[in-house]
């Protein structure tokens, strides 16, 4: 197991520094600058903020500094927020998208296994169809329009909910409901169909013949196979929600970090761009690790240490 | 297999047990930033809700050279003078002034009774630090070159001269001195600018970050930053140090920071907000509202020729396609905002010595005449041995706004002169990148008034200028411009502003589309908020009923 875990560690760092330098390269290549403004710039002070950036040393100098700079963890400050620094930005606005994230998820999970397991024991009949029908609306909805419209409704029209911002529990029962109706439908979905396969293996019918009860059956038997599906895919979406969402952040103007994805891209704001790739590539790889892990729990089959002596 | 389960379970006891404390963490928060709001409403105070739009880059003056900086420093903080309800600079940390008779030597006289929040004096010395600061060039800061206005400004900046060569001094505590390379008609409309607010020396020098938190933040204007929290909100109160704070109305003013203008309608709807912005979908069911105030901005949307490719280094042919565009058209079908279609220019609102405004004594310089652009289209043809005109691609940056106008121009073209031009967007920063570096043909601009004269703008089309970015260079124009910066004699001064644009209209390297403007909803009890054309927004005389 440790040497398993080692062996994983390293070739996280590898993989880690093949996307920095990757990176690298394409931020490089995409033509603008950061200090690129439509109104009065001049060339004395272009080239101020060229130097004060290290943005005029060779490109192989910025890297070095860029690899520098990850090994540190220092990524230095943000260009267009002089005031701060990338970790800054990161320390401030990750627990908040972790947190919505977070709620996002356990909302998702639980809701979603609910209605697929519903759907799947009661097949074809009314419970299937109704919730398979809000699953499918659940998907094709995008997020965005969804929380336009839960903002219109429920906060403008009714009044039930504040429309936006980031202060209490309240503020964060629609975003929460826009981010989460989307995986939730996807894991309904997962879970229904396996576990429609599942009810009809043999040590299912062996568990049913020897007359245990069908809540035992489905939860003690059943559930845990099920579920191997949407373990899969919950290491990205985990990733991919507790790091922040661009545009549901912003929509609910929360602040989180999920606009530095997109917002230092279009600013060309190097030091941010390198920062939250690194920031999400490590946590992305560190989540697929734990899901590897989680199969090895979940299925005595699969097994993370080919060799070696056993536990 | 049971030890597996038992691990699952943990598992997710960790993470729900995570997202409650996630959740209590929520509600202190609360608790924390919330209770001062909820003490203002059971008492009288007065609190303006407002919406900064978005985390202020920096609140070090010359350093965040944007609107969702200044919009709300303006109102922390203040200059050696202030634009008044009337646009014009007023006595503000400066009580009053005296010019030498060269016109370059100004001589501010610093209120006795002005004072930073903290206590201490404003002195001259914190505006002989605060303007060097802006210059230096270690600093890098983009407004640098609003003060090479000041001798010796531009040398140290480019790293030629050093800071003891700028022309600022304190001669005592209360008097400060500044001398200019040349008379500046409209320096102290300069000197309004955000950049050219005085910093608290001894609190800069023992604290070099002291502008990054409310806690260290020292201001002198009608308010003072009691809260920030970060990328969320900001609190303003009244300054009781401020020497004018009778005037100030307001108790607070809270700020949140909302990117997205469909929500900040939706929360101005909901109450949760006195002003909004309309967004762009809507407005043409919400612009005739009963609170909804247009005002002007000093600015043009133009479209920029690039003359050297073909066809545009003809100025017959640049002209036939100004001539071929109705600007009326396109502010009352496209944009739908209410903007003043541009027949000059320099927008309106610039008052030169006699009294009369720039627009006014200029006129109509681009007209809408299909019958005369085909003319010259054939004219210019002719001149260039064109059989058939070599294909124009009109370039904007990716956004629905400009695309719509994008379109419109392409069938104006087609229409008007049965030229059809391809459309092209690219992504905001490499159009920048092309635009510069002549890479474009036609190419979408705007341009938003940095102080209030009109050369501010014209000056952008100075042979080389980084601003020009059409490849056009007229060395009368270029003369014009210098006399326009140099000349004493403001009515001479004018006079080459207004030859200036009159050129620029018979060269045509760029046409214009519409002047800018600045439309908001107001709640009912909101009053006095002034919004210069140029300039930042002022609350000093807001009051909520």
């Amino acid at each position: 197991m440790a040497r398993y875990i080692l062996k994983r560690l390293l070739m996280m760092i590898i993989t880690i520094w093949i996307i920095v330098t990757l990176t690298f390269v394409l931020m490089k290549a995409v033509p603008g600058s950061p200090f690129n403004e439509e109104r009065t710039t001049n060339e004395t002070v272009q080239a101020n903020l060229e130097a004060h950036y290290n943005l005029d040393e060779p490109y192989i100098v910025q890297y070095l500094l860029y690899l520098k700079s990850i090994v540190t963890f220092d990524f230095g400050p943000s260009i267009k927020q002089p005031t701060e620094t990338v970790n800054d930005l990161l320390g401030r606005g990750f627990p908040i998208s972790f947190e919505l994230g977070i709620v996002t998820i356990i909302v998702a999970v639980i809701s979603g296994i609910i209605l697929g397991i519903l759907a799947a024991l009661r097949h074809n009949g009314i419970i299937d169809y109704v919730a398979m029908s809000f699953a499918v609306l659940g998907i094709s909805i995008p997020n965005f329009v969804l929380a336009t419209l839960l903002i219109q409704k429920l906060a403008v029209d009714w009044g039930l909910f504040p429309p936006a911002t980031w202060s209490s529990p309240a503020h964060m029962v629609l975003p929460v409901i826009a981010l989460a109706t989307g995986p939730m439908a996807i894991i309904a979905r997962l879970t229904r169909s396996t576990m429609l396969e599942v009810l009809t293996q043999d040590y299912i019918k062996m568990a049913r013949a020897k007359g245990l009860s069908p809540w035992k059956i489905v939860f003690k038997h059943a559930l845990k196979n099920a579920l191997m599906p949407v373990v899969t895919i919950m290491g990205t979406l985990l990733a991919g929600i507790l790091t922040g969402t661009f545009v549901i952040e912003k929509i609910f103007a929360i602040p989180g970090m999920g606009r530095y994805f997109v917002e230092s891209i279009n600013q060309r704001d190097y030091p941010v761009i390198m920062g939250t790739t690194v920031f999400y590539s490590a946590f992305l790889i560190f989540m697929l690790f734990l899901v590897d892990i989680a199969y090895g729990i979940l299925d005595p089959r699969i097994k993370i240490h080919k060799k070696g002596g056993g536990e | 297999m049971k030890k597996g389960l038992l691990l699952l379970l943990t598992a997710l006891t960790v993470i729900i047990l995570a997202a409650c404390t996630a959740n209590e963490s929520a509600g202190k928060k609360k608790d924390d930033g919330g209770g001062a709001d909820e003490g203002t409403e059971t008492t009288d105070e007065k609190v303006l809700y407002m919406n900064n739009g978005d985390e202020p880059t920096s609140f070090n003056p010359p350093e965040g050279f944007d609107s969702v900086s200044w919009t709300s420093l303006n109102n922390l903080m203040e200059g050696l003078t202030r634009l008044g309800k009337d646009d014009k600079p007023q006595p503000a940390m400066a009580e009053k002034w005296d010019i030498s008779e060269d016109g370059k030597t100004y001589t501010f006289h610093i209120r006795e009774n002005a004072n930073w929040s903290n206590g201490d004096p404003v002195t001259a010395g914190d505006f002989v630090y605060a303007w060097k600061e802006l210059l230096n060039p270690d600093n890098a800061f983009s407004t640098a070159f609003l003060g090479y206005f000041i001798e010796g400004g531009e040398a140290y900046n480019s790293g030629e001269g050093s800071a003891d060569d700028v022309a600022v001094k304190a001669v005592d505590d209360k008097t400060f001195e500044v001398t200019l390379t040349a008379p500046t008609g409209f320096f102290l409309h300069v000197i309004t600018n955000p950049a050219f607010f005085p910093v608290n020396e001894k609190v800069a020098k023992e604290n070099p970050e002291w502008y990054a938190e409310a806690d260290s933040f020292v201001s002198n204007g009608p308010f003072k930053l009691e809260s920030w929290k970060h990328n969320s909100e900001m609190v303003f109160v009244k300054n009781d140090q401020y020497w004018d704070k009778d005037t100030v109305k307001l108790d607070k003013i809270h700020w949140a920071m909302v990117t997205e203008t469909n929500t900040e309608y939706q929360m101005f709807e909901s109450d949760e907000l006195d002003m909004t912005e309309i967004p762009s979908d809507m407005a043409e069911q919400l612009i005739d509202g009963d609170n909804v105030t247009i005002e002007d901005q000093a600015g043009l949307y133009f479209y920029r020729f690039n003359v050297t490719q073909e066809p545009f280094q003809n100025a017959k042919i640049r002209k036939a396609f100004a001539m071929a565009v109705n600007q009326q058209d396109i502010v009352d079908f496209v944009t739908k905002n209410k903007e003043e279609a541009a027949k000059g220019f320099v927008s309106p609102g610039f008052v030169g010595p006699n009294g009369k405004d720039f627009r006014e004594v200029n006129g109509d310089l681009v007209e809408f005449n299909p019958e005369e652009a085909k003319k010259l289209l054939e004219e210019g043809m002719k001149e260039e041995g064109y059989d058939k005109l070599p294909p124009v691609t009109l370039t904007y940056n990716t956004d629905e706004a400009h695309k719509a106008i994008a379109e419109t121009l392409q069938g104006m073209f087609s229409e008007n002169l049965g030229v059809d031009v391809t459309l092209e967007n690219t992504e905001w920063n490499v159009f920048l990148e092309d635009q510069k570096g002549l890479k474009h043909q036609l190419s979408r601009s705007s341009f938003l008034f940095d102080y209030g004269d009109p050369v501010n703008f014209l000056e952008s089309f100075i042979t080389d200028s980084s601003m020009n970015r059409t490849g056009w260079s007229n060395e009368e124009y270029d003369k014009l411009i210098q006399s326009a910066k140099t000349e004493t004699n403001e009515e001479k001064r004018w006079e080459s502003m207004y030859k200036a644009e009159k050129l620029l209209a018979e060269e045509m390297p760029i046409f214009p589309i519409h002047y800018y403007n600045q439309v908001y909803i107001y709640k009912d009890n909101i009053t006095g908020i002034v919004r210069h054309p140029v300039g930042y927004l002022e609350l000093k005389w807001a009051d909520k009923k």
